[in-house]
Order: C-alpha cells, then structure tokens, then sequence
C-alpha cells in the first residue's frame, strides 16, 4: 500500500483525493489545507490527519507521496518539501510560478529516482490522445498552421476575492486556465521558437487578465495561434478546440469530437480519403472510478502505476512541465511588451 | 415510481456529442416558454415525469407550474441538485468557504447568488459537512416549494466525490433528509453505479434509487457494462437508466430495446426536444415494457 497526502483542498485537491481514495493500492492518510472548516470536516468524514503546515504533514507522516493542490504561488514550496523527504509529487498546473523554481525543482530531483508529474489532465483525455496518435503519425503531413482556443463562463463578474485574481499567486487567465492550451501545443506540436503579438485583455478582472491571443511561430515556417477567455458567457463549461492544417489533411478537435480530413487515402489505418469523424462515446476507455472525466482518473492512475512500476512518467513529468512554464514566461513577457488594444493598461505592470 | 421520465439537458445547451450541437439547442430554448412548449408536447405523449437540475433558469419553469395548477395537477418532478457548473464557478470566484455561505445564506433566487457579498457573523465555517449539506438541499429545494416532488437526486459529480470520500454519514443524513422534510425518497446519480450501489446497501440505504448511464455500448459505465448487468440482476435498488442512446452512438431502437430488456430496471429518463422523438421514444419504450401507449396514466404504470 502506497501512503498518500493531499496539500491544497480545493476544487482539485477533493477530485484528486477521491479517486485516489478508491485506488486500490493506496492508503490516502493525510490532508493539508488553511481553512479550519475543511479540516474538521476532513478529520471527520474522510478518517485522515489534518494539518495546517504541510512541512509537519511531510514531516511527520511518512508519506509516499504527496499531491500538491494547492495555489500555484505554493507549489514550489511543497514540492520541494516532498522531495526532501523522498516523497513522489504529483503538482497541479501549471507547475511553478516561474521557470527559475522548475529548474531548481528539477535539480533536487537529480539522482532522487522519485516519480513527479504534472497535472495537465488534457494530455490524457481520449480525444487529445487521439490527436496525439495522429500528429505522430504524420498522417495530416507537415504542419501547417494550428489554432488552440480555450473559452470559458470561469469568471463572469468583476470578482477578486480568491487568489486566482491575484498575479503574484499564479492568478489570471494565463497561468489558471490558457496554461492547459499553451500545455497542449507544447505536448501536440513542440514549443515554439518565438512568440510574438500577445495581446491581454481585462473583461472583469482589476488585477489578472481574462483573455489573451498569441501567436507562436516555429523556424520551419510553421504557425499557431492560441485564444483563450474565461470570460465569455457563451460557452456552458470550459471548452477546449484544436485545429490543425497539414500538406495532406486536417484535424479539428474539441472534448466531445474529433474530425478528420485526407486530401488522398491516408496510411494509418481505420480513416479514408475525406472527412472522418469520431466521437467521444465511441473511443473512450473506461476508467476504474469516474469523477468529472475519464483523463482525471487516467493521469492519477498512471502517477500511481509509475510510483509501483519504478518507472518514470514519460507522459507529463516536470520536464514538460517546465517546459509549458517557459513558454508561459514568453507569452507573459510578450504581451506585458505592449499594450493591450483596448487602451487599458497591460496587465504586466 | 414513474416509468418514463423526461430529462432536461437539452433545454440547457447539454449535449455530449458536440459542442456546436449544444450550442445551437440553448439558442433553440433561450426563451423559457420553448422549454414550456416541449414539456407541453411531453404531457401530451403521456409524460408526467420530468427530471431538472437546478440550473438557475428552472425556477421560471416551476413558475411556470405554479401559476397553472390545474394543467400540471399530475405533474412530478424528480429534482437533481446541485447544478455543478453553478458551485464550479461560484468555488472558482469566492472559494469553497465564501461559495458556500453564499448559496446557504443568500435566500435569494440562484441566479443572484453569483453576485452576492456575504457579511456579518453567518458562515459555514463553525458547521460540519453534514449540515451544509442539509442547507443547501433546502436552498435548492426551494425552487421546487408547492410542488409534487417524488425523490430528490444527488447530482452525479457530488455523489461521485462523496463515494470516493466514503463519506457514508453524509449519504446517510442526505436520506434522512430528503424523507423527512420533503417526504421524498432519496435519489442519487452516478457514473460509478455498482460501486455506489454497494456502498448505499453497506450504509443501511434500503432499496435506493439509482440512476446511471446504461447503454449497449457501455459509455461512462464504470468500470465495465458487465459490472453494470451483474449488479442490475443481484442487487436489491431501483435502478433508472440514462444516456441510453450514449451521446448518440447507438440507434434509438437498439438503444430501447437493450434497456428494457435489462432486468429490473424501474424507470428510463430520456432527452429530447421535438414531438416525433418524444413521441416515438415513449411508445418504444411502452411497446417494450408492455405498458401501454400514450395513455393519461402512463405515467402511473409501475
């Protein structure tokens, strides 16, 4: 049995611990976080120790390994908490605040030989996964042109109470939510060699921005560009859309469906010339436990696989990690070089 | 227990197989004497169940019911609460705490409560998770007040990270609850229907109302669709079917048929927007059960 902690419980830290709680092979046996009603109800209902400081819980515990759920302004902190004390870490996304702190993260994992991963969820959702296969393949030829768009109803009126309207914290539509598109197009497409034209713009927010675009550019000629806005009312829930051009064809991609087209009758098998078209319904694995989608459970399931297997996570460590962290850095910086052209003033300052 | 239940996603843009196709029906039901006219159609083809979450928009619904007794005297509704995407963006602007107080304290309609300030000494900080819970299905069922409500559902996301929690006092009271104060039968939905279901046995929850996807292809069945058939054929529950046409990836007939010849299935709750569909599916799904076609009391044949 592999014992576990939870640092951080919030949105994602309750839908880590209850999968991970039904996992076979792990004993979750602490809880950390600064609100006194979580951790009496956690003491409670959920039968685990409840700590304020996570450096007592790591300290004390004898974890195996720890999930750090908690703002991103922490996750550096903790982590490196849980390396000292040869912890396996598995981080919400993005993974630090600023690439120097994944670097130095990454340092303290030298010759450690524990698993670490990052929590960028999409890189296990069926349809991504999919894409992936794709991309790989090179069946659609050579990339072209892509767009990733994330659009949202996250934040719908001028709110700043909770840390994800703070930039300090790891705040904002970049870090909180475009960090999965920008996750995407390093996992999907590689990270770009420039990026240029970042624009921010503030809908309801006084201190973060709610919508970006930005364009990345890749010394074959290749371009993307990334669109995201957690303020637009029109879409029910997160959406997350990937469209990509290719010399021989083309892929369109959202969380419910996948289409696909050949100008001539591809290699890979199980797709003809034309359009073809898949759907959610019709590709996804089932999972053991299912809380909120099959890729929350795929990607615990797969830390706790790499931890029991003595392997390491190939398919979102904190090298990719970092390597988001850095593209995020480049956007930040491009678009903190400019005003935004609503006249407002950029959100860098 | 009512046999043929209509369910509400597609009033409120919910479709699992396409973005775009969601879209284009929440533009369809933006206004709500839409969403009125298809439960019209419903209650002409027999249907006197309806299945809501408590999406904000469904107290101008209940209105609605209200203020027209004598057309929906027979009317039952089969609320499932909370509607997530509200406490995901509420939790996501306030945080968990400040969501909380706010949909407890507010007394106000759902919608308003996204931009509600809470002061003063109310919190939920000094209760426990049981009596939260209490408030908030209290402050959900108020949309409902005057209304025949046969069971309350546990919204499948809370039911789900309460089962991974194996918080069984909160399942328990939730039970409790619903029976006493609403005099209601408690009602959960699932993505984890066998797992859940033996959990509700251990708790002590006699018989529970268990509504999860079932369908032939066996999407978001976990963890398998024989796990499913075996615990429909062993287990002492009331098992209602949803997603039977699995986001559209089986035949409506296909889909039907597998369904009701599961064994003990007690009610399927479908979507659908037009007469023809409506129509169709209820016939099918009486056809199948041998319930009889479209009559007043379709409804009533379990």
């Amino acid at each position: 049995m592999l014992r576990g902690g939870v640092v951080g419980f919030g949105r994602m830290g309750i839908t880590h611990f209850s999968i991970l709680n039904t996992h076979p092979s792990v004993e979750l046996v602490a809880v950390c976080d600064s609100s006194g009603f979580v951790l009496k109800n956690a003491i409670q209902h959920l039968g685990v120790k409840a700590f304020r400081s996570f450096d007592k819980m790591l300290g004390t515990m004898g974890l195996d390994f720890v999930i750090v759920a908690t703002p991103t302004a922490m996750h550096a902190d903790v982590t490196e908490c849980a390396i000292s004390h040869n912890a396996h870490v598995f981080v919400e996304k993005p993974m630090t605040l600023n690439p120097e702190q994944g670097e130095r993260l990454l340092e303290l994992l030298k010759g450690k030989n524990l698993v670490h991963q990052v929590g960028y969820a999409i890189r296990f959702h069926d349809v991504f996964l999919k894409v992936k296969s794709l991309l790989d393949s090179g069946a659609i030829g050579e990339l072209l042109t892509f767009t990733v768009e994330m659009n949202g109803p996250v934040v719908l009126h001028d709110a700043r109470g909770s840390w994800r309207f703070k930039k300090t914290e790891g705040g904002g539509c970049l870090y909180d939510f475009a960090s999965h598109g920008v996750d995407l197009v390093s996992y999907l497409v590689g990270p770009p060699d420039d990026v240029v034209g970042t624009v921010f713009n503030r809908i309801h927010s006084a201190s973060v921005e709610d919508a970006i675009s930005s364009t990345f550019l890749y010394r074959n000629g290749a371009r993307g560009n990334l669109l995201a806005n957690w303020s637009d009312p029109s879409y029910r829930k997160p959406s997350c859309r990937f469209e990509a051009l290719g010399r021989k064809g083309k892929i369109i991609a959202d969380f419910y469906t996948y289409k696909v087209l050949f100008h001539e009758a591809p290699e890979v098998a199980g797709y003809s010339e034309g359009w073809n078209e898949g759907y959610l319904a019709d590709i996804a694995e089932p999972v053991r436990f299912y809380v909120r989608g099959f890729q929350f459970t795929r990607q615990l399931d797969y830390f706790i696989d790499c931890i029991l297997e003595q392997k390491a996570c190939e398919t979102c460590s904190f090298e990719a990690g970092l390597c988001t962290d850095m593209i995020i850095r480049r956007i930040r910086t491009d678009g903190d070089s400019r005003r935004s052209h609503n006249g407002q003033n950029h959100t860098g300052r | 227990m009512d046999r043929i239940i209509l369910g509400d996603n597609q009033f409120f843009g919910i479709n699992h197989m396409s973005e775009e196709k969601g879209r284009s029906l929440a533009m369809r039901f933006r206004d709500t004497e839409a969403i009125i006219r298809v439960i019209d159609i419903a209650y002409a083809c027999g249907i006197r169940a309806f299945m809501f979450n408590t999406h904000d928009r469904v107290e101008e619904i209940c209105d609605h019911f209200r203020a027209n007794p004598g057309r929906y005297a027979d009317l039952r509704i089969y609320p499932s609460m909370p509607y997530a995407h509200k406490y995901a963006n509420a939790i996501h602007e306030k945080g968990l705490v400040g969501a909380l107080n706010a949909f407890v304290f507010s007394g106000r309609s759902v919608r308003q409560v996204a931009t509600t300030v809470i002061r003063g000494g109310r919190t939920v900080i000094n209760k426990n998770m049981v009596e939260v819970m209490k408030l908030l299905v209290d402050a959900e069922m108020r949309i409902f007040r005057g209304l025949t409500v046969p069971a309350v559902f546990l919204q499948n996301i809370v039911t789900d990270l309460l089962l991974g929690f194996g918080a069984r006092e909160v399942f328990v009271e939730f039970a409790r609850h619903v029976k006493r104060t609403y005099g209601a039968d408690p009602a959960f939905n699932t993505m984890n229907m066998p797992a859940l279901v033996d959990f509700l046995l251990a708790s002590g929850i006699e018989n529970p109302i268990v509504c999860s996807s079932i369908n032939k292809t066996g999407f978001l069945m976990t963890p398998s669709r024989h796990a499913y058939e075996r615990a429909l054929a062993q287990k002492p529950f009331r098992p209602m079917a949803m997603s039977i046409l699995a986001s559209g990836a089986i035949s409506p007939k296909e889909a039907v048929e597998y369904v009701c010849h599961l064994p003990n299935v007690r009610a399927i709750v479908f979507g659908a927007s037009s007469e023809e569909h409506i129509a169709q599916t209820v016939e099918m799904i009486s056809s199948n059960w041998n319930i009889g076609v479209s009559t007043r009391k379709l409804a009533d044949a379990s």
